[in-house]
């Protein structure tokens, strides 16, 4: 079982970082398109009132404000939910962000399909493809607390577009506190020999506890947390598929255009032998909607599902 | 310039030279040596589709080398067919998709009202392009933020690319609209310089409200066989369209 007692809903971890970011003297505004109970923004707000800027339910408005804002010398950071951000606003994003090449930092709260049983008007299960497609941007998806405020550190200070995918539940610490992360480099959670686990986001919870069951079952697993999508560590990943021969994605995110592609597409460039079963949303198919653990259930990705699919790659 | 690269928007182009040459002659404050310089008032021309007569009038005003002006679309040419901020010197945003220059209008006014800086933003929209929402939206903002240092110049030539715009979805009555969002709107002719200047410089200032001008320009200004034909929207003159063009603009 997961141990609790240090989980942390990741809003409030961005909320405190953009908090002492402000008080350290990053010029920072925070947007918002009426999603301040979204982005649990409200302690940002009473302590920097004038940082905060609600342009109401107007995503384009919200996306080329926080452009704008960039250019007029603020480090910009937009937080709604991420089908809003990435569906409504994409022109904006992919022109008025990415193009321009504004240092605005764009927060999809509760992607994938954290919102579950809303159904898909509220799921976010292609924005890593979406903004892959983009130039300029760098994609970031944190998957516990202390990464996630790794991340937001390193995108305020770096100046020119970021992504940050973000999963708004509670989640335990999966690193200790010697972790830091690096922008373009995998987080290598453990190391097996078997077959390789590469997940993200959130997800990274249930390879991980997938690998602890599988190891009991010995067969010991390779777990690759792809919190950097975007640059991208390439060589690590290409070395434990090149070790183990079998790799296993984790995303909840389209089968198109993220991890399990990602993966795949470095396998099939650089010619290694090695077989990759991504697991995810089905290509093509709006996901069926439901409480958020049958979603994973229902496509793999949860830690049984993974497990079963490791056992039936590794026999 | 245009004939040279074998395309362009040449109506575009010549219903908004009158404001451009307004704006860098006389209206804009700038630093010709310093693109950059954080007290010059930024300009974003939201109809990146004119962009060749931007590009006309920065290398008039002396900012642009106007021997680039011959290498407009080609390969990786500093002069881009919309325009590209990485590329030329002024550009401030890269625009051509219509509807996104007044919301990145607001966010810089409201950045230079937040950070007590004073200069001023101007946007120049077509009329077409306000049939996209997300100029509403910002207008809106404009509107409840109090950005009285916001300049929004709409190139009221009455064409689109399909037809006149009151045939394909009516903007009339523009000044009503623009009212009822709270702008402070002010009608002139957008094809005399010296009207618009007057204009320009008799804004309120101080009074918390953003600026409308709607400017009244000819799509295809100063040659007539261009002059309100919608087909000049893509086009370029051809033949013997080119001497006789240029003979009706002095040049």
């Amino acid at each position: 079982m997961l141990n609790m007692d240090n989980a942390k809903d990741l809003r409030d971890v961005m909320v405190e970082t953009f908090i002492s970011a402000a008080d350290e003297g990053v010029n920072l505004a925070v947007l918002v398109s009426d999603s301040t109970s979204t982005a649990k923004i409200s302690p940002f707000k009473e302590r920097f009132p004038d940082r905060l800027v609600n342009v109401g339910i107007a995503e384009q408005s919200l996306v080329g404000t926080a452009a704008g804002m960039a250019l007029g010398g603020f480090v910009a950071v937009t937080t709604n939910a991420a089908p809003f951000l990435v569906h409504r606003a994409n022109e904006q994003v992919k022109n008025d962000i990415c193009y321009t090449n504004t240092n605005v930092k764009l927060v999809g709260l509760n992607a994938g399909v954290c919102y579950g049983a809303l159904a898909s008007t509220h799921h976010a299960i292609d924005d890593v493809s979406i903004m892959r497609g983009f130039g300029n941007i760098h994609i970031f998806a944190p998957s516990d607390p202390l990464e996630a405020e790794q991340i937001f550190r390193h995108a305020l200070a770096y100046d020119g577009p970021v992504y940050i995918r973000m999963d708004s539940a509670k989640f335990p610490m999966l690193h200790d506190e010697s972790y830091r992360f690096e922008p373009g480099k995998v987080d290598v959670l453990r190391q097996g020999g078997d077959l390789s686990l590469i997940a993200m986001g959130s997800t990274v919870h249930e390879a991980v506890a997938a690998a602890d069951e599988l190891s009991e079952k010995g067969i010991e697993a390779d777990v690759l947390n792809i919190s950097s999508v975007r640059p991208l560590d390439s060589k690590t990943i290409l070395g434990s598929l090149s070790k183990t021969g079998c790799g296993i994605t984790v995303e909840e995110h389209s089968l198109h255009g993220g991890i399990g592609s990602l993966a795949s597409e470095l396998v099939a460039e650089t010619g290694i032998s090695c077989r990759i079963k991504r697991l995810g949303f089905v290509e093509g198919k709006f996901a069926i909607p439901g409480p958020r653990n049958e979603m994973r259930a229902h496509v793999g990705i949860d830690a049984q599902g993974i497990v079963r699919t490791s056992m039936e790659m590794v026999k | 310039m245009n004939c040279e690269a074998g395309q362009g928007h040449t109506g575009a182009d010549l219903s908004e030279t009158d404001i451009l040459a307004s704006l860098y002659f006389r209206l804009l404050r700038y630093s010709k040596t310093d693109p950059n310089h954080p007290e010059r008032d930024r300009f974003i021309l939201s109809k990146g589709h004119g962009v060749g007569g931007y590009y006309c009038t920065l290398a008039q005003a002396g900012l642009l080398d106007e021997s680039l002006l011959k290498t407009y679309l080609q390969f990786d040419s500093k002069l881009p067919g919309h325009p590209v901020r990485q590329k030329t010197p002024f550009v401030e945003v890269n625009t051509g998709a219509l509807g996104h220059g007044l919301p990145i209008g607001v966010g810089l006014a409201l950045a230079a009202k937040k950070t007590g800086r004073d200069y001023t933003v101007y946007v120049l929209t077509g009329d077409g392009e306000l049939q996209e929402g997300s100029n509403w939206e910002a207008a809106m903002a404009a509107s409840q933020f109090k950005l009285d240092n916001l300049v929004w110049i709409v190139d009221r030539n009455r064409l689109q690319l399909a037809d006149f715009t009151e045939n394909i979805m009516m903007l009339k009555p523009l000044n009503k609209k623009m009212e009822a969002f709270g702008m402070s709107v002010h009608v002139t002719d957008g094809n005399a310089p010296a009207s618009f200047i007057e204009t320009m410089e008799s804004l309120p200032a101080n009074d918390g409200k953003p600026k409308v001008i709607i400017a009244n320009t000819t799509k295809g200004k100063g040659v007539s066989f261009i002059e309100n034909q919608p087909s000049w929207h893509h086009r370029i003159p051809k033949g013997e369209e080119l001497p006789k063009a240029l003979e009706e603009l002095g040049c």
